[in-house]
């Protein structure tokens, strides 16, 4: 006998996302409430539109970025079997049995289901909740400074990709560091696989976009004072699962921490110098953006 | 002793010492001197994700390595890259891979593998550079000699393969798959990753109610190239030829130890060098009929998929040791086709029937010169070669449906094929063959008459053995077939409906070395780095026991294996190049002191040095 949801669903890719999509909307609105507030969270609706609309060059360059990455990527794929430094034995020579070290020494089930959850559940939340909080802000800088952080941060990624192909430690060193997450649960596999390629270890965009959240989550400090502490705790769970997984190396967390850096110190500057430049350039109310701002002051 | 001083900065102090004329001549003849510096040897082998067992033993052979003093470095690339890199380019070191046979093979594959007549070519032939004038006496001699000879001389060429070490044989593996019964029986037969495996598994889910819902086999796999790539000469694609072999037909096909009849409807030696080979009516998955012409081709086109356009021949980077078997052929009416093979023995005389035969109309124009945007990028590329072949046209049991790359890909029964018309075994009017047209004189059909049971055969392109073995546990698949690592095996046991099957492998995992370099090229050197790989060890971890240490490639095959070159379970030792050392720990000091003796050094720090290159 064939339980009749098998021949429904041929893969388990649904179930995965089903539950990953669950418990992302219900830590937003538990987060919501506790960091945001409900009354500034009522905000949202009124914003968001407005602020997705002042965002819409950097919203476009997000989604090209994300386009590129999903559509091209065996395309650069290619490039990079082809063409790409390979650095699986040299990462391996700079640092060494780190990775086998840190899993050997602290793994147990409870960690591993904590850093799987992390790394799955967690992670997606720390990505998604900045855009709320942020469209709840009375000004569309931070939401504009994410948005072009995140972008930054994919589309760098995506060219030392496609430079380096190397394999991470789970892949390198079966014998001295386990795949914990994908024997954890192996329907995992399935997820990442749909937005990862094993060679892609070199950045941990993982490390990076964290990093990225946790760095705009201290410069806002003054705003959400409880989400600073949250989410550099998620932050730094995510970095140390990356490794304890066994899916990144040491050096792909210090370069991605470094790449998460240098993309907020950019989106900085790049928005500073279009919003300076439109309060000086566009005086006259034509644009979109310019008249929506006092409108955005008032939520 | 006195500091070593850099190349570079001699050359520099050149300069200074130009100033005394004697002093000129001395410095010249000391800077000009190539300095050694220590051995630096790359592993090369797939990541673990897609072979859980490659990467063990690379990672153990190199913890020797550097042991003794070696710089060894392990890089891990996918399949395509490594069959890319090793097999196409010759640009390795040292890598750890997978024999393609998985059936039990006549010693005419070391023809193929080990021939120096192979060494400019790119491929499965001889990919480690050998050139062995008494292993191409030997490899030449077992090509003609008769069945009474013929064994002792392929004992002697075991034994001085085994004595050269091209490659180190570590083991042969346990084909393992996880499986599930409730809807198809038959896993243990044959290895599931055998397309007589496959073919041979029998439905027992329920009747469909439905007519239109067919009756599917889900497989799931590690390896995508399968979902990119159905070019059956592509040899950076292939991994054991399952799915090509149900695509297009074999002459004749490996089976139970034997060469059984397939396309080849019977053969017969109709002189001392000519076999003349009948094939079944049959057709191609366009409609077109399969004939003799075809059969021709494909043997020329292995030799030429030029077909003589170029300059120098452009051989089949697969096949071509059995390939090269056919000396010429001779069509003799549509169906019927004489092979002369010389004084080639039977066992090696059916091992050249063993090549899928191609399409003369689709692959006739594959010999021209392959072009990217109009450009000829190598002259040593046909059309052929690099083509992905989308769309398959074979006349095997299965055809091609669609696919998603690094997802899925789909077949379908193809409903012309002889087997199907052969109908079922038991089947009267089958038997008799009045109303098919097709005897049975051919008894060893009978296994597959009427197969394959499944209408549709979808392969899902998973991330590690682990998901493979989950996406099976869950229901979402029947079957594995793609190689199960230490990780994977137990989860088999936790899980109820799912069964671990598990079928001897011919094919044997072995690190190949690269002659074409020094120190590679020095078959002494090569006999210590063999000895390196601590069979007994590996097979007890990297394979958690699922795999039996070996000496010889022919091990499978034990009735030609010499009884120096058999495995000892007590010794557990190899008997030509032996582990030196004791329960998986090396003896680095005796290592060290074979090496000294055939001429390496060492520097202080004890690294083992090499002339840098």
């Amino acid at each position: 006998m064939i339980p009749p949801t098998l021949v429904v669903a041929s893969t388990p890719l649904i179930p995965v996302v089903t539950s990953v999509l669950f418990w992302v909307v219900a830590m937003c609105l538990v987060a919501g409430v506790a960091v945001v507030g409900p009354w500034r969270l009522y905000g949202v609706g009124g914003n968001l539109v407005p602020y997705l609309r002042e965002s819409r060059r950097e919203i476009v360059a997000l989604l090209v970025v994300l386009a590129v990455s999903g559509i091209g990527r065996p395309a650069l794929q290619s490039i990079s079997e082809v063409f790409g430094l390979r650095l699986t034995g040299a990462i391996f020579a700079l640092e060494g049995n780190f990775v086998a070290w840190l899993q050997g020494t602290f793994q147990s089930p409870q960690l591993t289901l904590y850093f799987s959850s992390i790394y799955v559940f967690g992670y997606a939340f720390l990505l998604i909740f900045p855009f709320i909080a942020y469209a709840a802000l009375p000004e569309s800088t931070m939401i504009k400074r994410l948005i072009v952080a995140y972008t930054l941060n994919y589309a760098l990624g995506l060219v030392l990709y496609t430079l380096v192909l190397a394999y991470g430690p789970r892949n390198v060193m079966p014998d001295a560091v386990t795949s914990l997450l994908y024997t954890f649960n192996p329907d995992f596999q399935t997820l990442t696989g749909q937005v990862n390629v094993e060679t892609n270890v070199f950045p941990s965009l993982h490390t990076s976009l964290s990093v990225t959240v946790a760095t705009f989550a201290a410069l806002t400090h003054g705003t959400y004072p409880r989400w600073t502490p949250v989410a550099w705790w998620i932050a730094l769970s995510v970095v140390v699962s990356t490794m304890y997984l066994g899916i990144h190396w040491l050096t792909d967390v210090v370069f991605g921490t470094a790449l998460a850096l240098g993309c907020v110190y950019l989106s900085y500057q790049y928005v500073d110098a279009i919003e300076g430049g439109e309060e000086t350039v566009e005086e006259h109310p034509e644009d979109d953006t310019v008249e929506e701002h006092p409108e955005g002051e008032s939520a | 002793m006195t500091r070593r001083i850099s190349r570079r900065q001699a050359l520099a102090g050149i300069g200074l010492a130009v100033g005394s004329a004697g002093c000129a001549g001395r410095a010249r003849n000391l800077a000009g001197r190539e300095g050694s510096s220590q051995l630096v040897l790359e592993i090369r082998t797939t990541p673990a994700d897609e072979d859980p067992n490659g990467i063990r033993v690379a990672r153990a052979l190199a913890e020797n390595l550097t042991a003794v003093g070696v710089d060894a470095r392990i890089e891990t690339m996918n399949g395509t890259d490594l069959h890319r890199t090793v097999l196409l380019n010759h640009d390795f070191d040292v890598y750890v891979g997978q024999y393609t046979e998985v059936l039990p093979f006549d010693p005419d594959v070391l023809y193929g593998l080990t021939h120096s007549k192979f060494t400019a070519e790119a491929g499965w032939q001889n990919p480690f550079g050998l050139t062995d004038l008494d292993i191409d006496e030997l490899l030449d001699d077992q090509r003609d000699a008769d069945g009474s000879d013929r064994p002792a001389i392929v004992s002697d060429l075991q034994e001085s393969v085994c004595e050269k070490q091209p490659f180190t044989v570590v083991a042969f593996p346990d084909a393992l798959a996880a499986a599930r019964t409730d809807r198809f029986v038959g896993w243990e037969t044959e290895p599931p990753i055998s397309a007589s495996g496959l073919i041979s598994l029998d439905y027992v889910g329920e009747e469909t109610e439905d007519d239109d819902e067919p009756v599917t086999l889900r497989l799931t796999t590690t390896d995508g190239r399968i979902s990119e790539n159905w070019n059956p000469l592509a040899v950076e694609y292939r991994r054991y030829g399952t799915f090509m072999s149900l695509l297009y037909d074999r002459l004749a096909i490996a089976d139970d130890g034997t060469t059984v009849p397939w396309l080849a409807r019977e053969w017969e030696r109709v002189d001392s060098e000519t076999i003349e080979v009948e094939l079944w009516d049959s057709t191609w998955h366009d409609g077109e009929p399969v004939t003799a012409e075809d059969v021709a081709f494909t043997y020329a086109f292995l030799r030429d998929t030029a077909m003589g356009s170029t300059e120098t021949p452009v051989p089949a980077p697969q096949f071509r040791g059995r390939g090269s078997i056919v000396e010429s052929t001779t069509v003799v009416d549509d169906s019927t086709v004489r092979l002369v093979v010389g004084a080639a023995d039977e066992g090696v005389a059916e091992r050249a029937l063993q090549v899928p035969i191609l399409p003369e109309h689709v692959w006739a124009d594959r010999a021209e010169t392959a072009t990217v945007g109009g450009f000829e990028f190598d002259i040593e590329a046909t059309e052929a070669l690099v083509t992905a072949n989308e769309d398959p046209v074979g006349s095997g049991p299965m055809r091609f449906v669609e696919s998603t790359p690094d997802e899925r890909v789909v077949f379908e029964r193809n409903p012309d094929h002889f087997l199907v018309r052969s109908g079922p075994e038991d089947d009267e009017d089958a038997e008799d063959g009045s109303t098919t047209g097709i005897d049975s004189e051919g008894p060893s059909l009978d296994p597959y008459r009427g197969k394959p049971d499944f209408d549709r055969l979808e392969v899902s392109i998973v991330g590690s053995d682990v998901s493979a073995v989950q996406w099976v546990a869950d229901g979402y698949a029947d079957g594995t077939v793609s190689n199960l690592g230490p990780d994977s095996v137990p989860r088999i046991g936790r899980e109820n409906e799912t069964r671990l099957v598990s079928a001897q492998s011919a094919a044997f995992y072995y690190v190949g070395y690269n002659a074409r370099r020094a120190p590679l090229s020095n078959p002494r050197f090569r006999g210590v780095v063999a000895s390196l790989v601590d069979k007994s060890a590996l097979v007890d971890d990297a394979f958690s026991g699922y795999a039996r240490p070996a000496t010889s490639p022919l091990a499978m095959s034990p009735e030609w294996v010499p009884e120096a070159l058999e495995w000892d379970d007590d010794r557990e030792k190899d008997p030509v190049h032996p582990f030196r050392g004791e329960d998986g720990s090396l003896d680095v000091e005796a290592t060290r002191e074979v090496l000294r003796e055939i001429g390496y050094r060492f520097d202080e720090s004890d690294r083992l040095l090499a002339r840098e290159q």
